[in-house]
C-alpha cells in the first residue's frame, strides 16, 4: 500500500490555464439498439452539458454500457442520434470521434512505458515531441504518477494502472470522457480514493464525464446527474439528491433507496398533504401532496434511514422489534407490524438511541420523505 | 508401508543402487538410454570423429577448410540464402493466413487450421511430387496461364531456385501458421479498439500495437522455419537445379558417390552447429517473449 503514498489527493493544475472548462455538451436523441430482436437500448435521450459528471447506473443488462458503447462508437445504433458539441458523430468511426475511454481493465499497451502510453494519443495528433514532454509530464503529475513514466504497465499495481489510463484518456483533453465501470477491477478502499481523485480531477479540468458503474454510492458520491437504467430503459435521470428524495418510479426507490414499500389507499388530500390508509395495520400515514384519486391503491415508499422509531401507538403504525443489528454508526432493526403479514419494516436509526428486539415500538416518517406510487397491480 | 520407506530414507543414506525404486527405474530405463547411445550419442561423437581425422588417422582441420572454400562454401551460401527465402516467403504467407483464421468464427478457424495442417500427414515425398505435377511445363499452373494467354507463359517454375523456395515455403507453412495463430489469439483485441477509441487509425494500431505485441512470435517462427530449411532434403533436391544444391544434398552425394566419409561428417558438423545456433536464437527470442507474457499478465 505504501507506493500509494504518492498519490497526493489534492490536484495541482500546472500554470493555472487548465482550469477552465474543456469539457464539451453532448446530446444523445431517440437512441435505440435491438441485439437479435432483444431490445438493449429503447430510445434512450439525454442532454448533457459541458463540464457535467453524469452516471449511467443500473444492474448488468440494463442497457448503459451498451449506450455507452454506442457514443464511443464501438457499437453502432439502430436508430437516434449522439451529437458532441454541435457535431454530430453518429455514423463516425471511434477514432474519429475524438472522444476520450477508460476501461474497466486498464487495456495499457503492454509494450510501453506509462510515459509512453500517454504520449501515444498526442503522438497520433502529431503535437510537437517538447509539447508532449510538457504535458505528458503535467498530466501524470496530477494523477499523482510523478516518477513513474519510465516504468512498464506491469510494474504498476492496479490502482496506478487505472491511472496512467485516465492519464491517457485525459491528455489529449478530449471534449467527453468516458468512463466503463473504470474502478470495478480495484478493492473497496482503493475505489473509495479514487472516486475522489476522479471527481476532483474532472472539476478542476472541467472535463464531461459519462462514467458507467451498477454500484450506487459510486454513482451518487461522484456525479453531477444519475440516469438510472433498467431493461434499455432511462427510469429517471436527475441529480443524487432528487433521485433519492423524489423518486419517479418505485424502482429506483428501491435501487437506490432500498426503501420499505407498504401498501395502501389514498385516503384524503389536506391542504400539503396526502393521507394514506396502509393496509395491513390500518393506519393512517402522511405523505406530501400526491395528484393520485382519493381510494387509489398506493405503494408508501419510505427509507430505512428516513424512518424514525417512537413510542408505541404514536406513529402510523405499532410493531414489535424483531431484529436490531448494531453496524457502528448505525442500529438496523427490522420491525413486524402488528396485524401485518408482509416483509419487517427495515429502520436504520442512530446507535445510542437504537430499539432492542422484543421492544414494542411506533414508526413515524416525516411527510417530507414519504413517496406515493401508484400501484398498478393491487386492485 | 510408503510413510516409514520415506521416513528412512534420510535418516540412513544408502548405496545408490541399494534402493528398490532405483533398480526398478534403471531397469525400465535401460532400453532407451542403450537405444540412444548406439544410435544417436554414438553416431554423433564419430561423425566428429571422422571430420577430424585425416585419410591416416591424424588430427585435421582440413575436412572443415575444404567444407569452407570453393564449391563447397557456396552450396553452404546457397543454403543459407534459400533457407532465409523460405522462411521470410513463410513467415509473410504464414502471417496473412494466420491473421485471416483468427478473424473466422470458431468452427471456421478450427476448419481452416485441419485444412492447414492436414497435408503435413502426407509424406514429403508425395507433396514434393505433387507440386512437380503442378509446377512442370506442361503442369496446371503453366497450362492456365498458356490457355489463359499469359505473355511469356510457360514459365520456369522447376529445377530452380523458385521452384526449390516454393516447394519449402509450403513445406513450412503449417509451422509458422501454427506459431503465429497461437501469438495472434493471444493478443487482448480490446488492447485495439483503445488505440482507436484514442483516435488510431488502422495503420497505426497495426503497426505501433498490433507488431509489436505479436513480434516475438514472428521471430521464432521465422528462425523456426529457418533452421528447418537448412537441413531440409528431399525438397531441395527433386525441384532444384544443380544451381540449387543444398548442404545436405552435398552431403548425399559425397557419401553415396564419392564415398567421401571425413568431408561429409564436417559438413555434417557445420549443419548442426548452424541449426543449434538458430535454436539457442529462437530459445532467446522466445524466452524474451514468454517473460514479457508473463509479467504483462500478472
Amino acid at each position: 500500500m505504501a507506493d500509494f503514498g504518492i498519490a497526493a489527493p489534492s490536484v495541482k493544475v500546472a500554470d493555472g490555464k487548465s482550469a477552465t472548462a474543456t469539457g464539451k455538451s453532448l446530446s444523445v436523441v431517440a437512441l435505440r439498439k435491438t441485439y437479435g430482436g432483444v431490445v438493449a437500448v429503447d430510445e434512450a435521450s439525454m442532454e448533457i452539458e459541458a463540464g457535467e459528471f453524469v452516471t449511467f447506473l443500473g444492474s448488468s443488462g440494463s442497457g448503459k454500457t451498451t449506450t455507452l458503447m454506442m457514443i464511443a462508437g464501438f457499437c453502432e445504433p439502430d436508430s437516434g442520434t449522439i451529437t458532441v458539441g454541435d457535431r454530430d458523430v453518429t455514423r463516425l468511426a471511434p477514432q474519429k470521434r475524438g472522444l476520450g475511454f477508460v476501461f474497466q481493465q486498464y487495456l495499457l499497451f503492454p509494450h510501453m512505458t506509462v510515459s509512453e502510453n500517454v504520449a501515444f494519443p498526442l503522438i497520433l495528433r502529431g503535437v510537437a515531441k517538447n509539447e508532449i514532454r510538457r504535458r505528458v509530464g503535467e498530466t501524470l503529475e496530477i494523477a499523482g504518477l510523478s516518477g513513474f513514466g519510465g516504468r512498464k504497465p506491469r510494474e504498476l499495481s492496479g490502482g496506478q494502472q487505472q491511472r496512467v489510463a485516465l492519464c491517457r484518456a485525459l491528455v489529449y483533453r478530449p471534449p467527453v470522457i468516458l468512463m466503463d465501470e473504470p474502478l470495478g477491477a480495484l478493492d473497496k478502499k482503493l475505489r473509495d480514493q479514487l472516486q475522489v481523485e476522479i471527481k476532483t480531477i474532472q472539476q478542476e479540468l472541467g472535463l464531461t464525464v459519462i462514467y458507467v458503474t451498477h454500484d450506487q454510492e459510486e454513482a451518487l458520491v461522484m456525479s453531477d446527474r444519475i440516469a438510472v437504467m433498467r431493461n434499455g430503459l432511462i427510469e429517471q435521470f436527475d441529480s443524487p439528491r432528487e433521485l433519492f428524495e423524489r423518486p419517479r418510479t418505485p424502482f429506483v426507490a428501491d435501487f437506490l433507496g432500498a426503501a420499505n414499500f407498504l401498501p395502501g389507499r389514498i385516503e384524503q388530500h389536506d391542504g400539503e398533504h396526502t393521507l394514506v390508509r396502509l393496509d395491513n395495520s390500518g393506519g393512517l400515514i402522511t405523505a406530501r401532496r400526491h395528484q393520485l384519486a382519493a381510494n387509489t391503491p398506493v405503494k408508501v415508499a419510505v427509507q430505512p434511514g428516513r424512518l424514525r422509531a417512537c413510542a408505541a401507538d404514536d406513529g402510523f403504525c405499532t410493531g414489535t422489534v424483531e431484529t436490531a443489528t448494531y453496524v457502528g454508526t448505525l442500529v438496523r432493526a427490522g420491525v413486524r407490524i402488528d396485524g401485518g403479514d408482509g416483509p419487517l419494516v427495515r429502520l436504520e436509526v442512530p446507535a445510542g438511541r437504537g430499539p432492542v428486539a422484543g421492544e414494542r415500538v411506533g414508526i413515524t416518517a416525516d411527510p417530507e420523505d414519504v413517496n406515493l406510487f401508484a400501484d398498478e397491480q393491487a386492485g | 508401508m510408503a510413510a516409514t520407506l520415506t521416513a528412512n530414507a534420510p535418516a540412513r543414506p544408502r548405496k545408490l543402487l541399494a534402493s528398490r525404486r532405483t533398480r526398478v527405474g534403471i531397469v525400465y530405463a535401460l532400453p532407451v538410454v542403450v537405444y540412444l547411445l548406439v544410435l544417436f550419442v554414438y553416431p554423433i561423437f564419430s561423425t566428429l570423429l571422422l571430420s577430424l581425422k585425416d585419410a591416416d588417422g591424424s588430427f585435421t582441420l582440413h575436412w572443415y577448410a575444404d567444407a569452407l572454400t570453393g564449391v563447397n562454401l557456396s552450396v553452404l551460401i546457397t543454403t543459407l540464402r534459400i533457407s532465409a527465402e523460405t522462411a521470410v516467403l513463410s513467415l509473410v504467407f504464414g502471417f496473412v493466413l494466420a491473421q485471416a483464421i483468427t478473424r473466422l468464427r470458431p468452427v471456421w478457424a478450427g476448419l481452416a487450421m485441419l485444412v492447414v495442417v492436414v497435408p503435413h500427414f502426407v509424406s514429403a515425398l508425395v507433396r514434393t511430387y505433387g507440386w512437380i505435377i503442378m509446377l512442370g511445363d506442361k503442369g496446371l499452373v503453366n497450362e492456365t496461364l498458356t490457355a489463359m494467354s499469359v505473355p511469356g507463359a510457360p514459365f520456369q517454375l522447376l529445377y530452380n531456385e523458385l521452384g526449390v523456395v516454393i516447394g519449402t515455403t509450403s513445406m513450412m507453412l503449417p509451422y509458422t501458421v501454427l506459431l503465429l495463430y497461437g501469438v495472434m489469439r493471444g493478443v487482448d483485441r480490446r488492447l485495439l479498439a483503445a488505440a482507436a477509441s484514442m483516435g488510431a487509425g488502422r495503420v497505426t494500431i497495426f503497426c505501433r500495437i498490433y507488431l509489436p505485441l505479436v513480434g516475438p512470435g514472428l521471430a521464432s517462427a521465422g528462425l523456426l522455419s529457418f533452421i528447418l530449411s537448412l537441413g531440409y532434403y528431399i525438397t531441395p533436391a527433386l525441384m532444384g537445379g544443380p544451381k540449387q544444391t543444398m548442404i545436405a544434398t552435398l552431403i548425399n552425394q559425397q557419401v553415396t558417390k564419392e564415398n567421401q566419409w571425413n568431408g561429409a561428417a564436417a559438413q555434417g558438423v557445420i549443419l548442426l552447429l548452424l541449426t543449434l545456433a538458430g535454436l539457442l536464437l529462437v530459445k532467446l527470442v522466445s524466452s524474451l517473449g514468454a517473460s514479457r507474457k508473463k509479467r504483462s499478465a500478472s
